[in-house]
């Protein structure tokens, strides 16, 4: 098979992607008030409703609805006045009505976008540029990326289902199984589907898009989006065609793609081995296939022959659900500020580098921190941004990379954004060197104690006094007047011994900068 | 208290007896249960008897009535409810080999409201299966017979619940109605059924065939009983979002006359085929009598309601189909254990739990909604609708109700009506009101001049002004020196104002009932 850059040479790949999201952070279901609760023991959060006994009806649950409109007002779509739920039939045991409440032709929300900025290696896979915006220079000359734009076709409102578990036989499924048992946990969860347009070119566009996405959510709070426990799942749609054809290739939808590695791979084997049927002569089947990472390949789950019948027909419990002017209002006035905003708020107001600007923005409990570490730091905030922004993104990253606590720490005050900007001030100011400012971070979450404690008690200043600095220097140059000689020779690199002579005698807390400039000096004299 | 004087109590005359220490509630149970222990034996209304229950809602009415405490609306009235509503610990069969062994988990509120209301309930009444039909005929638990004669349907699909209410078995029954399924047979059994508007009673809890166009409503041999009924069920149900809040005392109007009332006719429901002779004399009469009480007649058109039979054959099916896709063995219901795949379990269990009856709307409903056929069908259906909506929003302009025949024919016999597709015409006078939402009320003219069987009119009022319906049906049966009861289960065993009639459903050996008056019961 050829790899994918050489067949995006030739071909172009036609991407959509539809991405369902269980609405986890509401406490009750779509249309009862039983609660949600992942891994809580089986069937034990149902009721008449979500068990679709007969008599029982539905009734649609507001939280959820105000959810999706977040969700529809955040990626730029339409809000709908009014749609209407329907009805999806089909057979199956985790389904207790043997029907789906999900959305006709006209969801909540409709018609929306996302720009998606592509920037370093990730813009590589994509060779042809046409429809795209460059995204600047990277200082050599050359694009550093480019800004496209995905069309948002719906995001609809549907019930989850329930889960099976086959026992019995060898494959998990239910075709070899000796029976089957079902948990109707989960059914009627509410589900938001996003069903993009096919605009995606990359899997790395589609990856990208994913994550923007989910930190979209994030920051919406409208789901704990896991990929790994299903909260958020994505399935492809991926078809080929020849450079400059507009004509669409027959799609197969792809499923499996349960993290963002697997969404990318997944698109890109589906890619090549598509090209690799057209190339050999052949027409790719319309089917769906699974992304097995594993075995690192697609394979064919189920054909279409025909499209499935679901009978879909606008569901006679429930009423067209009409959204007032006030409601969207109110929706919107609790609409967060979201990772793009935040990013150019993060670079116009406090100068931030865009990279920066970026690796914060995206991460919701990260840059709620970082604000908070600003509002600390009061006056100072401007000065004191990016010095706090190196801290998070190395310091306090690693750390909680490290802790296995994750952002939770951050959540729960484990680290105080007071004692982050009092640090970030200690470096900014020199009163202490970047070294010592990790062993003070160090030492704040191991004791808890302020950062101006840490340094009090430990002795941690730096050495600024230029007469107590040039009395050190002066007795290091006299006492290695063989290395001195080599400097003088041209030797410029022995500075870094120098340096570090005089670092070792004040205990590591001279301040380097110092110490370098009058090394450069004496030795200059001597 | 004798067994025949209770079975002609109006649910005044139960209060008042209850307020001035004639009875008790729990005599009122006893007797109502030794009456359907005679009577069922011949009309078989009833699925299932639920004496504990009924003694244990006459124990709270008995406890409030020593309290002096104010009684509610129904305060010991015998009621029954149909088998397609769920009431906690009881069966719940919908008339289906699918639910016979189904005990409902949970109770409907419109179930829930009437025995809050201090209603004894007594047990669960047969019903076409799953209420498609309008005989009964097609229960899986055999037929009900009409009280007036048992050779012939009680009408359905609520035929039960008629019967119960002619027999003189329970006071109020409960009916839902689909496409004329309380007043059909409220006119087939001479007793007063109601369909409110779309949207006035809960559904929750009511097994759901037409969604769009179920609604539950009493049966009672009184308009009078019938409002107080309507005032213990209907109001909003915060579980029911198809619901609404109705705030009106149904009992207020009933007595103010219909004097410049204007009531629409419409003269083409007459003239249509297969009406027969007697139902269009009765009608007419209802309509002079009509004249008498100083209303004003004003001919009417609705130039749609020709086609509410096709689009409720549309709308019907096709909700129902996918109502009843839950019926599928997995959960609940009638299994066929010999299956080998989850498919073959669909379908064994699906042939052999559905009648013949349920498996043509299902396979109708499925075929309407299948993609290519969904455009054909169900989309002109719901215009239709909409037009049929709009003729009698329109007609609702110049008149305050419209007054019709019920059905075209009085009760038939059983097995006259074998093709499906004749028993649907039974229905062609009360279809259209479904279609549109109104409320419609079935309510006895007298016997057919040829088969001196009971014919009822339906009266219909603007969505939400059913009280209009109370106050026309009120005013019309003073016209009418009737009893409810059919003769052979009335009061003195007479018929009144029916003296050519051949009928006696039953003599009965004794009127007595036996253990209420001595024993006392309860108190």
């Amino acid at each position: 098979m050829k790899d994918l850059q050489s067949v995006l040479w030739d071909w172009e790949a036609v991407i959509g992607l539809e991405v369902h999201t269980e609405l986890t952070t509401l406490n009750t279901k779509m249309f009862c008030s039983c609660p949600i609760e992942f891994g809580a023991q089986p069937n034990t959060h149902v009721c008449p409703v979500c068990l679709g006994l007969p008599g029982a009806l539905p009734v649609p649950n507001k939280a959820a609805i105000q959810s999706i409109v977040l969700a529809g007002l955040a990626t730029n779509c339409e809000i709908m006045k009014r749609s209407m739920f329907y009805r999806k039939n089909y057979f199956y045991p985790d389904m207790s009505k043997n029907y789906q409440i999900t959305q006709g032709p006209v969801a909540f929300c409709m018609h929306g976008g996302l720009n998606l900025e592509v920037s370093g290696p990730a813009a590589k896979e994509r060779l042809h540029l046409e429809g795209t915006q460059p995204l600047g220079s990277d200082g050599f000359g050359a694009m550093s990326g480019y800004t496209t734009h995905i069309g948002i076709t719906r995001i609809h409102m549907e019930e989850d289902a329930g889960k099976m578990i086959h026992v019995g036989g060898s494959s998990g499924r239910i075709t070899d199984a000796e029976y089957s048992l079902v948990d109707y946990n989960r059914c009627g969860t509410p589900l938001i589907e996003l069903v993009t347009e096919p605009d995606l070119r990359t899997p790395e566009e589609a990856r990208l898009f994913l994550q923007k996405l989910r930190q979209i959510y994030l920051t919406l709070d409208i789901s704990d989006c896991s990929m790994e426990e299903g909260s958020l799942r994505c399935d492809g749609n991926v078809s080929l065609r020849r450079r400059g054809s507009t004509e669409l290739g027959t799609k197969t939808e792809l499923k499996n793609m349960n993290s963002f590695k697997n969404l990318h791979d997944g698109l890109a084997y589906e890619i090549c081995r598509q090209a690799e049927v057209l190339e050999s002569g052949g027409t790719v089947r319309q089917e769906t296939r699974h992304w097995e990472p594993g075995a690192k390949r697609t394979i064919t789950m189920r054909v279409k022959e025909t499209a499935d019948d679901y009978r879909l027909f606008p569901d006679p419990d429930l009423a067209p659900y009409d959204l007032s002017d006030e409601f969207i209002q109110s929706v919107r006035d609790r609409l967060p500020e979201l990772p793009d905003a935040k990013k150019q708020r993060f670079i116009s107001d406090y100068g931030l580098p865009a990279a920066d600007a970026e690796n914060l923005s995206t991460d919701v409990e990260l840059s709620a921190f970082f604000d908070k570490a600003l509002r600390a730091a009061s006056s100072k905030a401007v000065a004191l941004a990016k010095p706090i922004a190196n801290l998070l993104l190395n310091d306090v990253s690693a750390w909680l990379n490290a802790s296995a606590v994750g952002s939770e720490a951050l959540i729960m005050g484990s680290i105080a954004p007071e004692g982050i900007a009092e640090l970030a001030s200690l470096t900014l100011s020199g009163e202490i060197s970047s070294k010592q400012a990790k062993e003070v971070f160090a030492a704040m979450v191991e004791t808890g104690d302020s950062p101006l404690t840490i340094v009090e008690v430990r002795g941690l200043k730096q050495v600024n006094d230029s007469s107590e600095i040039e009395r050190i220097v002066l007795g290091i140059i006299s006492r290695f007047p063989e290395k001195v000689a080599e400097y003088q020779a041209g030797k410029t690199g022995l500075i870094g011994f120098f340096v570090g002579q005089a670092m070792k005698e004040t205990s590591g807390q001279g301040n380097p900068k110092l110490i370098n400039e009058i090394f450069t000096e004496k030795l200059q004299e001597a | 208290m004798t067994r025949s004087s209770l079975s002609s109590l109006t649910v005044a005359q139960i209060r008042q007896g209850l307020l001035n220490g004639e009875f008790s509630a729990h005599e009122l149970a006893q007797c109502a249960l030794a009456i359907i222990d005679q009577r069922d034996t011949q009309v078989h209304a009833f699925l299932e008897i639920t004496d504990t229950l009924a003694y244990q809602a006459a124990d709270r009415v008995d406890a409030m009535v020593v309290a002096g405490d104010q009684l509610p609306i129904l305060a010991g009235v015998p009621i029954a409810f149909k088998d397609n509503m769920n009431q906690l610990g009881t069966h719940t069969t919908c008339g289906s080999r699918m639910l016979e062994q189904y005990v409902a988990p949970f109770t409907a509120t419109c179930v829930a409201r009437a025995i809050e209301a201090g209603g004894l309930p007594l047990g669960k009444l047969n019903m076409d299966e799953f209420a498609f039909g309008s005989s009964t005929e097609t229960s899986a638990f055999g037929f009900t017979r009409n009280p007036w004669d048992l050779q012939r349907v009680p009408g359905g699909s609520s035929g039960g619940s008629a019967a119960a209410v002619a027999a003189g078995m329970a006071t109020i029954t409960l009916g839902s109605d689909t496409g004329g399924s309380i007043r059909q047979p409220a006119s087939f059994c001479g007793v007063v059924g109601f369909k409110p508007t779309y949207g006035m009673v809960s559904r929750y809890g009511v097994v759901a065939f037409g969604s769009s166009l179920d609604q539950v409503g009493p049966f009672g041999k009184t308009v009078a009983d019938v409002a107080e009924a309507l005032n213990a069920i209907t109001g909003r149900d915060p579980q029911d979002c198809t619901s609404q809040e109705h705030q009106t005392d149904f009992s207020a109007n009933l007595d103010q006359g219909i004097k410049g009332m204007r009531i629409g006719i419409v003269p083409a429901f007459l003239e249509a085929s297969g009406v027969e002779s007697e139902i269009i004399s009765a009608t007419k009469k209802a309509y002079e009598n009509l004249e008498r009480l100083g209303a004003k007649l004003v001919e009417i058109e609705l130039p749609n309601a020709n086609a509410a039979m096709s689009a409720y054959y549309v709308i019907g099916p096709c909700e129902a189909f996918s109502n009843l896709s839950r019926f599928d063995s997995i959960r609940y219901g009638y299994c066929h254990s010999d299956a080998a795949t989850l498919v073959e379990q669909y379908e064994q269990s699906r042939a052999h739990g559905f009648g013949p009856e349920a498996i043509r709307r299902i396979m109708l409903g499925s075929y309407l909604l299948s993609s290519g056929v969904y455009e054909r069908y169900y989309y002109p259906a719901q215009q239709v609708r909409t037009l049929i909506t709009e003729d009698y929003a329109r007609a609702f302009e110049r008149v305050e109700s419209i007054v019709t025949p019920v059905s075209p024919r009085a009760a038939f016999k059983f097995g006259e009506i074998a093709d499906p597709t004749a028993m649907y015409l039974s229905d062609m006078f009360t279809i259209s009101i479904n279609i549109a939402g109104n409320g419609g009320m079935s309510l006895p003219v007298g016997l057919g001049e040829t088969s001196g069987l009971p014919i009822g009119v339906q009266i219909i009022g603007p969505q939400f002004k059913d009280e209009n319906i109370l106050r026309v049906g009120a005013a019309l049966e003073s016209c009418y020196d009737i009893d409810r009861l059919a003769p052979g289960f009335s009061a003195a065993g007479q018929r009144r104002g029916y003296s050519d009639s051949p009928r006696f459903a039953a003599e009965l050996a004794s009127d007595l009932c036996p253990a209420a008056s001595t024993e006392g019961g309860a108190r």
